[in-house]
Protein backbone atom coordinates (compact mmCIF):
# COMPACT_ATOMS: atom_id res chain seq x y z
CA UNK A 1 0.00 0.00 0.00
CA UNK A 2 1.39 3.38 -0.97
CA UNK A 3 1.68 6.32 1.37
CA UNK A 4 1.73 10.05 1.00
CA UNK A 5 5.50 9.82 1.07
CA UNK A 6 5.48 7.55 -1.99
CA UNK A 7 3.44 10.06 -3.95
CA UNK A 8 5.72 12.88 -2.79
CA UNK A 9 8.78 10.94 -3.94
CA UNK A 10 7.19 10.30 -7.32
CA UNK A 11 6.23 13.97 -7.57
CA UNK A 12 9.82 15.08 -6.99
CA UNK A 13 11.12 12.53 -9.45
CA UNK A 14 8.67 13.61 -12.17
CA UNK A 15 9.65 17.23 -11.58
CA UNK A 16 13.32 16.32 -12.02
CA UNK A 17 12.58 14.39 -15.24
CA UNK A 18 10.58 17.32 -16.63
CA UNK A 19 13.36 19.76 -15.80
CA UNK A 20 15.97 17.51 -17.44
CA UNK A 21 14.03 16.43 -20.51
CA UNK A 22 12.35 19.71 -21.30
CA UNK A 23 15.33 21.84 -20.26
CA UNK A 24 13.24 23.97 -17.94
CA UNK A 25 15.14 26.80 -16.29
CA UNK A 26 14.88 28.59 -12.96
CA UNK A 27 13.09 25.73 -11.27
CA UNK A 28 14.16 22.80 -9.06
CA UNK A 29 12.18 19.68 -8.16
CA UNK A 30 11.49 21.25 -4.77
CA UNK A 31 10.21 24.54 -6.20
CA UNK A 32 8.23 23.00 -9.08
CA UNK A 33 4.62 23.63 -8.09
CA UNK A 34 2.88 20.23 -8.44
CA UNK A 35 -0.42 22.02 -9.04
CA UNK A 36 0.78 24.25 -11.88
CA UNK A 37 -1.02 23.58 -15.16
CA UNK A 38 1.60 21.97 -17.39
CA UNK A 39 -0.19 22.85 -20.62
CA UNK A 40 -1.53 26.34 -19.94
CA UNK A 41 1.18 27.66 -17.64
CA UNK A 42 4.36 25.70 -18.42
CA UNK A 43 3.61 25.44 -22.17
CA UNK A 44 4.08 21.68 -22.42
CA UNK A 45 2.46 19.97 -25.40
CA UNK A 46 1.70 16.40 -26.40
CA UNK A 47 5.20 15.72 -27.80
CA UNK A 48 6.79 16.90 -24.54
CA UNK A 49 4.41 14.77 -22.53
CA UNK A 50 5.17 11.73 -24.73
CA UNK A 51 8.89 12.27 -24.14
CA UNK A 52 8.37 12.42 -20.37
CA UNK A 53 6.09 9.37 -20.58
CA UNK A 54 8.90 7.38 -22.20
CA UNK A 55 11.34 8.23 -19.44
CA UNK A 56 8.71 7.40 -16.81
CA UNK A 57 8.10 4.08 -18.58
CA UNK A 58 11.78 3.26 -18.11
CA UNK A 59 11.82 4.38 -14.50
CA UNK A 60 8.60 2.79 -13.20
CA UNK A 61 7.91 0.11 -15.83
CA UNK A 62 4.44 1.52 -16.41
CA UNK A 63 2.71 2.66 -19.56
CA UNK A 64 0.99 6.03 -19.80
CA UNK A 65 -1.68 5.67 -22.45
CA UNK A 66 -1.80 8.40 -25.10
CA UNK A 67 -5.53 8.76 -24.42
CA UNK A 68 -4.75 9.67 -20.81
CA UNK A 69 -2.50 12.65 -21.62
CA UNK A 70 -5.33 15.21 -21.49
CA UNK A 71 -6.15 14.16 -17.91
CA UNK A 72 -2.58 14.64 -16.68
CA UNK A 73 -2.67 18.41 -16.41
CA UNK A 74 -0.23 18.79 -13.54
CA UNK A 75 2.52 16.89 -11.74
CA UNK A 76 0.26 15.95 -8.83
CA UNK A 77 -2.21 14.24 -11.18
CA UNK A 78 0.67 12.55 -12.98
CA UNK A 79 2.20 11.22 -9.76
CA UNK A 80 -1.17 9.96 -8.53
CA UNK A 81 -1.70 8.27 -11.91
CA UNK A 82 1.67 6.50 -11.61
CA UNK A 83 1.05 5.62 -7.97
CA UNK A 84 -2.28 4.04 -8.91
CA UNK A 85 -0.68 2.03 -11.69
CA UNK A 86 2.01 0.80 -9.29
CA UNK A 87 -0.59 -0.13 -6.68
CA UNK A 88 -2.69 -2.01 -9.21
CA UNK A 89 0.36 -3.95 -10.30
CA UNK A 90 1.36 -5.09 -6.81
CA UNK B 1 13.39 -7.04 -53.22
CA UNK B 2 13.69 -8.18 -49.58
CA UNK B 3 13.34 -4.66 -48.31
CA UNK B 4 9.80 -4.50 -49.67
CA UNK B 5 8.66 -7.51 -47.64
CA UNK B 6 9.14 -5.68 -44.37
CA UNK B 7 9.42 -6.86 -40.81
CA UNK B 8 7.63 -5.90 -37.66
CA UNK B 9 10.22 -5.96 -34.89
CA UNK B 10 13.92 -6.23 -34.29
CA UNK B 11 14.84 -9.76 -35.27
CA UNK B 12 17.55 -10.00 -32.63
CA UNK B 13 14.99 -9.94 -29.81
CA UNK B 14 11.42 -9.90 -31.11
CA UNK B 15 9.74 -10.36 -27.70
CA UNK B 16 11.97 -8.13 -25.63
CA UNK B 17 10.39 -5.21 -23.81
CA UNK B 18 12.70 -2.38 -24.70
CA UNK B 19 13.48 0.53 -22.45
CA UNK B 20 13.65 3.88 -24.17
CA UNK B 21 17.18 4.33 -22.83
CA UNK B 22 18.18 1.03 -24.48
CA UNK B 23 16.75 2.17 -27.81
CA UNK B 24 18.74 5.40 -27.50
CA UNK B 25 21.95 3.52 -26.67
CA UNK B 26 22.62 3.31 -30.41
CA UNK B 27 24.44 6.55 -31.14
CA UNK B 28 22.91 7.14 -34.58
CA UNK B 29 19.45 6.76 -33.11
CA UNK B 30 20.25 9.08 -30.22
CA UNK B 31 21.80 11.71 -32.49
CA UNK B 32 18.76 11.71 -34.74
CA UNK B 33 16.41 11.86 -31.74
CA UNK B 34 18.29 14.88 -30.36
CA UNK B 35 18.16 16.48 -33.81
CA UNK B 36 14.43 16.11 -34.38
CA UNK B 37 13.25 16.85 -30.85
CA UNK B 38 14.54 20.41 -31.17
CA UNK B 39 11.53 21.00 -33.41
CA UNK B 40 8.87 19.76 -31.05
CA UNK B 41 7.97 23.41 -30.46
CA UNK B 42 6.25 23.61 -33.87
CA UNK B 43 2.51 24.31 -33.57
CA UNK B 44 0.75 24.69 -36.90
CA UNK B 45 -2.37 26.22 -38.30
CA UNK B 46 -3.39 26.64 -41.93
CA UNK B 47 -4.78 29.58 -43.88
CA UNK B 48 -6.60 29.97 -47.18
CA UNK B 49 -5.05 33.06 -48.73
CA UNK B 50 -7.27 33.71 -51.73
CA UNK B 51 -10.29 32.20 -53.42
CA UNK B 52 -8.62 32.70 -56.80
CA UNK B 53 -6.49 30.25 -58.74
CA UNK B 54 -4.80 30.46 -62.12
CA UNK B 55 -5.76 26.89 -63.06
CA UNK B 56 -8.63 24.53 -62.29
CA UNK B 57 -7.72 20.97 -61.35
CA UNK B 58 -9.96 17.93 -61.21
CA UNK B 59 -10.37 16.81 -57.60
CA UNK B 60 -9.06 20.08 -56.11
CA UNK B 61 -9.88 20.21 -52.39
CA UNK B 62 -10.27 23.96 -52.27
CA UNK B 63 -13.19 23.94 -54.65
CA UNK B 64 -15.04 21.27 -52.67
CA UNK B 65 -17.40 22.30 -49.86
CA UNK B 66 -18.36 25.87 -49.02
CA UNK B 67 -14.97 27.38 -48.08
CA UNK B 68 -14.53 28.52 -51.69
CA UNK B 69 -17.44 30.95 -51.19
CA UNK B 70 -15.87 32.79 -48.23
CA UNK B 71 -15.27 36.50 -48.83
CA UNK B 72 -11.62 37.39 -49.48
CA UNK B 73 -10.09 39.59 -46.83
CA UNK B 74 -7.38 41.43 -48.79
CA UNK B 75 -6.40 43.83 -46.03
CA UNK B 76 -2.73 43.20 -45.10
CA UNK B 77 -3.23 44.80 -41.70
CA UNK B 78 -6.06 42.40 -40.89
CA UNK B 79 -3.71 39.54 -41.72
CA UNK B 80 -0.95 41.07 -39.62
CA UNK B 81 -3.33 41.31 -36.70
CA UNK B 82 -4.37 37.70 -37.22
CA UNK B 83 -0.75 36.50 -37.27
CA UNK B 84 0.00 38.38 -34.05
CA UNK B 85 -3.05 36.86 -32.41
CA UNK B 86 -1.96 33.43 -33.63
CA UNK B 87 1.45 33.90 -32.05
CA UNK B 88 -0.25 34.91 -28.83
CA UNK B 89 -2.13 31.64 -28.68
CA UNK B 90 1.03 29.62 -29.29
CA UNK B 91 1.09 29.03 -33.05
CA UNK B 92 4.69 28.86 -34.34
CA UNK B 93 4.20 27.56 -37.87
CA UNK B 94 1.84 28.52 -40.70
CA UNK B 95 0.76 26.67 -43.81
CA UNK B 96 -0.56 29.03 -46.48
CA UNK B 97 -2.75 27.10 -48.88
CA UNK B 98 -5.92 27.52 -50.96
CA UNK B 99 -6.79 28.40 -53.46
CA UNK B 100 -3.44 29.63 -54.86
CA UNK B 101 -1.37 31.72 -52.41
CA UNK B 102 0.83 33.16 -55.16
CA UNK B 103 -2.24 35.19 -56.19
CA UNK B 104 -1.91 37.11 -52.91
CA UNK B 105 1.86 37.64 -52.43
CA UNK B 106 1.37 40.79 -50.33
CA UNK B 107 -0.57 38.76 -47.75
CA UNK B 108 2.04 35.96 -47.75
CA UNK B 109 4.67 38.64 -47.14
CA UNK B 110 2.82 39.93 -44.07
CA UNK B 111 2.50 36.40 -42.71
CA UNK B 112 6.23 35.85 -43.14
CA UNK B 113 7.08 39.13 -41.42
CA UNK B 114 5.08 38.09 -38.36
CA UNK B 115 5.63 34.31 -38.38
CA UNK B 116 9.04 33.27 -39.73
CA UNK B 117 8.37 29.52 -40.05
CA UNK B 118 5.97 28.14 -42.58
CA UNK B 119 5.18 26.65 -45.96
CA UNK B 120 3.16 27.64 -48.99
CA UNK B 121 1.25 25.17 -51.13
CA UNK B 122 1.44 26.40 -54.72
CA UNK B 123 1.03 25.15 -58.26
CA UNK B 124 4.37 26.83 -59.00
CA UNK B 125 3.22 28.69 -62.10
CA UNK B 126 3.58 32.15 -60.56
CA UNK B 127 6.87 32.84 -58.79
CA UNK B 128 6.60 33.76 -55.11
CA UNK B 129 9.02 36.58 -54.16
CA UNK B 130 12.27 35.44 -52.55
CA UNK B 131 11.66 37.78 -49.64
CA UNK B 132 9.15 35.19 -48.39
CA UNK B 133 11.44 32.53 -46.98
CA UNK B 134 8.87 29.82 -46.42
CA UNK B 135 9.15 26.37 -47.90
CA UNK B 136 7.21 26.24 -51.16
CA UNK B 137 5.47 23.00 -52.02
CA UNK B 138 4.93 22.77 -55.75
CA UNK B 139 2.23 20.38 -56.81
CA UNK B 140 2.84 17.85 -59.59
CA UNK B 141 0.03 15.56 -60.67
CA UNK B 142 1.65 13.59 -63.48
CA UNK B 143 3.51 14.29 -66.70
CA UNK B 144 2.72 17.26 -68.92
CA UNK B 145 0.11 15.35 -70.88
CA UNK B 146 -1.77 14.50 -67.70
CA UNK B 147 -1.34 18.01 -66.31
CA UNK B 148 -2.91 19.40 -69.46
CA UNK B 149 -5.76 16.93 -69.21
CA UNK B 150 -6.66 17.35 -65.52
CA UNK B 151 -5.24 20.83 -64.78
CA UNK B 152 -5.63 22.46 -68.19
CA UNK B 153 -2.08 23.81 -68.03
CA UNK B 154 0.48 23.42 -70.81
CA UNK B 155 4.18 22.55 -70.23
CA UNK B 156 3.49 22.63 -66.53
CA UNK B 157 6.59 20.87 -65.15
CA UNK B 158 8.97 22.88 -67.33
CA UNK B 159 7.40 26.14 -66.16
CA UNK B 160 7.50 25.05 -62.52
CA UNK B 161 11.17 24.07 -62.78
CA UNK B 162 12.04 27.28 -64.60
CA UNK B 163 10.53 29.25 -61.72
CA UNK B 164 12.10 27.29 -58.87
CA UNK B 165 15.29 25.47 -59.93
CA UNK B 166 18.10 26.21 -57.49
CA UNK B 167 15.63 27.68 -54.99
CA UNK B 168 16.16 26.11 -51.54
CA UNK B 169 12.55 26.88 -50.66
CA UNK B 170 11.16 24.56 -53.30
CA UNK B 171 10.01 20.97 -52.83
CA UNK B 172 8.04 19.35 -55.63
CA UNK B 173 5.17 17.26 -54.31
CA UNK B 174 4.10 14.50 -56.66
CA UNK B 175 0.57 13.36 -55.92
CA UNK B 176 0.00 9.75 -56.87
CA UNK B 177 -3.41 9.01 -58.26
CA UNK B 178 -4.59 5.65 -59.52
CA UNK B 179 -3.79 6.75 -63.07
CA UNK B 180 -0.39 8.44 -62.92
CA UNK B 181 1.88 5.98 -61.11
CA UNK B 182 4.06 5.12 -64.10
CA UNK B 183 4.47 8.79 -65.02
CA UNK B 184 6.35 9.55 -61.79
CA UNK B 185 9.58 8.15 -63.25
CA UNK B 186 9.83 10.70 -66.05
CA UNK B 187 8.75 13.51 -63.73
CA UNK B 188 11.30 12.52 -61.06
CA UNK B 189 14.07 12.24 -63.67
CA UNK B 190 13.39 15.76 -64.87
CA UNK B 191 13.21 17.16 -61.35
CA UNK B 192 16.46 15.41 -60.36
CA UNK B 193 18.17 16.51 -63.57
CA UNK B 194 17.61 20.12 -62.49
CA UNK B 195 18.81 19.46 -58.93
CA UNK B 196 15.38 20.05 -57.41
CA UNK B 197 13.85 18.17 -54.49
CA UNK B 198 10.84 15.90 -54.59
CA UNK B 199 8.52 14.26 -52.12
CA UNK B 200 5.31 12.28 -52.51
CA UNK B 201 1.67 12.75 -51.72
CA UNK B 202 -1.30 10.46 -52.17
CA UNK B 203 -4.55 11.44 -53.79
CA UNK B 204 -7.14 11.15 -51.03
CA UNK B 205 -10.69 11.42 -52.19
CA UNK B 206 -12.75 14.45 -51.23
CA UNK B 207 -16.06 13.61 -49.53
CA UNK B 208 -18.45 12.30 -52.15
CA UNK B 209 -15.78 11.92 -54.85
CA UNK B 210 -16.48 9.00 -57.14
CA UNK B 211 -13.97 9.60 -59.93
CA UNK B 212 -11.16 7.51 -61.34
CA UNK B 213 -8.35 9.01 -59.24
CA UNK B 214 -9.27 7.16 -56.02
CA UNK B 215 -6.74 4.48 -55.05
CA UNK B 216 -7.33 0.74 -54.98
CA UNK B 217 -5.36 -2.03 -53.25
CA UNK B 218 -3.42 -2.63 -56.47
CA UNK B 219 -2.60 1.01 -57.01
CA UNK B 220 -1.45 1.34 -53.40
CA UNK B 221 0.97 -1.58 -53.85
CA UNK B 222 2.25 -0.23 -57.14
CA UNK B 223 2.69 3.25 -55.67
CA UNK B 224 4.67 1.89 -52.73
CA UNK B 225 7.07 0.15 -55.07
CA UNK B 226 7.49 3.28 -57.20
CA UNK B 227 8.21 5.37 -54.10
CA UNK B 228 10.93 2.99 -52.91
CA UNK B 229 12.45 2.66 -56.38
CA UNK B 230 12.77 6.44 -56.65
CA UNK B 231 14.05 6.82 -53.09
CA UNK B 232 16.87 4.44 -54.01
CA UNK B 233 17.49 5.96 -57.43
CA UNK B 234 17.61 9.61 -56.37
CA UNK B 235 18.60 9.63 -52.68
CA UNK B 236 19.79 13.26 -52.83
CA UNK B 237 16.65 14.54 -54.50
CA UNK B 238 13.87 12.44 -53.03
CA UNK B 239 12.82 13.44 -49.52
CA UNK B 240 11.17 10.28 -48.30
CA UNK B 241 11.75 7.11 -46.25
CA UNK B 242 10.63 3.51 -46.21
CA UNK B 243 8.29 4.29 -43.36
CA UNK B 244 6.75 7.20 -45.27
CA UNK B 245 5.97 4.69 -48.01
CA UNK B 246 4.39 2.28 -45.53
CA UNK B 247 2.30 4.92 -43.76
CA UNK B 248 0.94 6.45 -46.96
CA UNK B 249 0.30 3.35 -49.07
CA UNK B 250 -1.09 1.08 -46.38
CA UNK B 251 -4.46 -0.54 -47.08
CA UNK B 252 -5.74 1.41 -44.07
CA UNK B 253 -5.76 5.19 -44.20
CA UNK B 254 -3.94 7.42 -41.76
CA UNK B 255 -6.89 7.76 -39.39
CA UNK B 256 -7.26 4.01 -39.01
CA UNK B 257 -3.53 3.55 -38.53
CA UNK B 258 -2.74 6.42 -36.18
CA UNK B 259 -6.02 8.00 -34.99
CA UNK B 260 -6.03 11.43 -36.60
CA UNK B 261 -5.50 14.20 -34.09
CA UNK B 262 -6.86 17.11 -36.14
CA UNK B 263 -9.96 18.74 -34.60
CA UNK B 264 -12.30 17.40 -37.27
CA UNK B 265 -11.69 13.85 -36.01
CA UNK B 266 -10.58 14.62 -32.47
CA UNK B 267 -13.08 16.05 -29.99
CA UNK B 268 -10.47 16.75 -27.29
CA UNK B 269 -9.46 20.37 -26.86
CA UNK B 270 -7.06 19.66 -24.01
CA UNK B 271 -3.71 19.18 -25.72
CA UNK B 272 -1.98 18.87 -29.11
CA UNK B 273 -3.60 19.59 -32.47
CA UNK B 274 -7.09 19.22 -30.99
CA UNK B 275 -6.32 22.22 -28.83
CA UNK B 276 -4.35 24.55 -31.08
CA UNK B 277 -5.01 23.77 -34.75
CA UNK B 278 -7.26 26.02 -36.80
CA UNK B 279 -7.98 26.16 -40.51
CA UNK B 280 -8.80 29.72 -41.53
CA UNK B 281 -10.80 30.63 -44.58
CA UNK B 282 -10.12 33.66 -46.74
CA UNK B 283 -12.50 35.75 -44.63
CA UNK B 284 -10.35 34.85 -41.55
CA UNK B 285 -13.12 32.79 -39.97
CA UNK B 286 -12.63 29.20 -38.87
CA UNK B 287 -14.85 26.32 -37.86
CA UNK B 288 -13.68 23.58 -35.51
CA UNK B 289 -16.11 21.07 -37.01
CA UNK B 290 -14.24 20.99 -40.32
CA UNK B 291 -10.71 21.90 -39.18
CA UNK B 292 -8.00 19.67 -40.60
CA UNK B 293 -5.04 20.09 -42.93
CA UNK B 294 -7.03 19.31 -46.08
CA UNK B 295 -10.72 19.99 -45.30
CA UNK B 296 -13.37 18.10 -47.22
CA UNK B 297 -11.21 15.00 -47.57
CA UNK B 298 -12.98 11.72 -46.94
CA UNK B 299 -11.23 10.77 -43.66
CA UNK B 300 -11.37 7.04 -44.39
CA UNK B 301 -9.38 7.59 -47.58
CA UNK B 302 -6.97 10.19 -46.15
CA UNK B 303 -3.31 9.49 -46.93
CA UNK B 304 -2.23 13.12 -47.38
CA UNK B 305 1.41 13.95 -46.85
CA UNK B 306 0.37 17.01 -44.85
CA UNK B 307 -1.85 14.98 -42.57
CA UNK B 308 0.78 12.30 -42.01
CA UNK B 309 3.39 14.90 -41.14
CA UNK B 310 1.36 15.81 -38.07
CA UNK B 311 -0.47 12.61 -37.28
CA UNK B 312 2.40 10.11 -37.56
CA UNK B 313 4.79 12.46 -35.82
CA UNK B 314 2.40 12.92 -32.90
CA UNK B 315 2.45 9.18 -32.18
CA UNK B 316 5.90 9.16 -30.63
CA UNK B 317 5.07 6.96 -27.66
CA UNK B 318 3.66 4.04 -29.60
CA UNK B 319 6.66 4.03 -31.97
CA UNK B 320 9.15 3.75 -29.13
CA UNK B 321 8.50 0.06 -28.52
CA UNK B 322 11.56 -1.37 -30.27
CA UNK B 323 14.63 -0.03 -32.10
CA UNK B 324 13.39 -0.71 -35.63
CA UNK B 325 10.03 0.95 -35.19
CA UNK B 326 11.62 3.93 -33.49
CA UNK B 327 14.19 4.33 -36.27
CA UNK B 328 11.35 4.20 -38.81
CA UNK B 329 9.53 6.94 -36.89
CA UNK B 330 12.71 9.04 -36.73
CA UNK B 331 13.12 8.71 -40.50
CA UNK B 332 9.55 9.88 -40.93
CA UNK B 333 10.02 12.91 -38.66
CA UNK B 334 13.38 13.75 -40.25
CA UNK B 335 11.69 13.66 -43.65
CA UNK B 336 8.78 15.77 -42.51
CA UNK B 337 11.08 18.45 -41.08
CA UNK B 338 13.19 18.56 -44.26
CA UNK B 339 10.04 19.07 -46.33
CA UNK B 340 8.44 21.69 -44.10
CA UNK B 341 11.20 23.67 -42.35
CA UNK B 342 13.62 26.04 -44.11
CA UNK B 343 17.23 25.23 -43.29
CA UNK B 344 16.56 21.73 -41.96
CA UNK B 345 18.74 19.16 -43.74
CA UNK B 346 17.55 15.60 -43.99
CA UNK B 347 19.96 12.93 -42.77
CA UNK B 348 20.40 9.50 -44.28
CA UNK B 349 17.52 7.19 -43.46
CA UNK B 350 18.26 4.95 -40.46
CA UNK B 351 15.93 2.21 -41.63
CA UNK B 352 16.33 0.49 -45.00
CA UNK B 353 13.35 -1.86 -44.96
CA UNK B 354 9.61 -1.66 -44.42
CA UNK B 355 8.45 -1.53 -40.82
CA UNK B 356 4.80 -2.06 -39.86
CA UNK B 357 2.87 0.70 -38.08
CA UNK B 358 2.43 -0.28 -34.40
CA UNK B 359 -0.44 -2.73 -34.06
CA UNK B 360 -0.75 -3.31 -37.81
CA UNK B 361 0.72 -5.38 -40.59
CA UNK B 362 3.17 -3.90 -43.06
CA UNK B 363 0.60 -3.84 -45.93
Amino acid sequence: MSTETDVEKITLRIAQIMIDELKLEDVTPETFDPEIDLIDEVGIDSMDLATVALVLRDEYAIRIDEDDYPKLKNIRLLSEYIDNKLKNRS
Amino acid sequence: MDALKGKQTDTTAPDKEWKFSEILADHKTRDRWEKVRQYFFLRESTYDMSNRCNIKCEGCYYFEGDKQFARENKDPEAWRELMRAEKERGITYVVLAGAEPSMAPELCEVCYQEMPLGAIASNGLKFIPESIQYKIHISAWGNDETSFKIRNAKNMLGRQIENYKGDPRAVFVYTFTRDNIDQVFEVAAKIAEHGCQLTFNMFSAPVGYDGSLRHTADSLDKTRKAMIDLLLKYPRNVLFSYYNAVAHTHRSGLHDLYACSYPRMNPSTDIGLGRSFRQYRTDLSWNREVACCVPDTDCVDCRHYASGSAVVTARLFRHAGDPDTFKAWLDYVDTYLAIWVMGYDKGDNLCSHLVAPPGHEVF
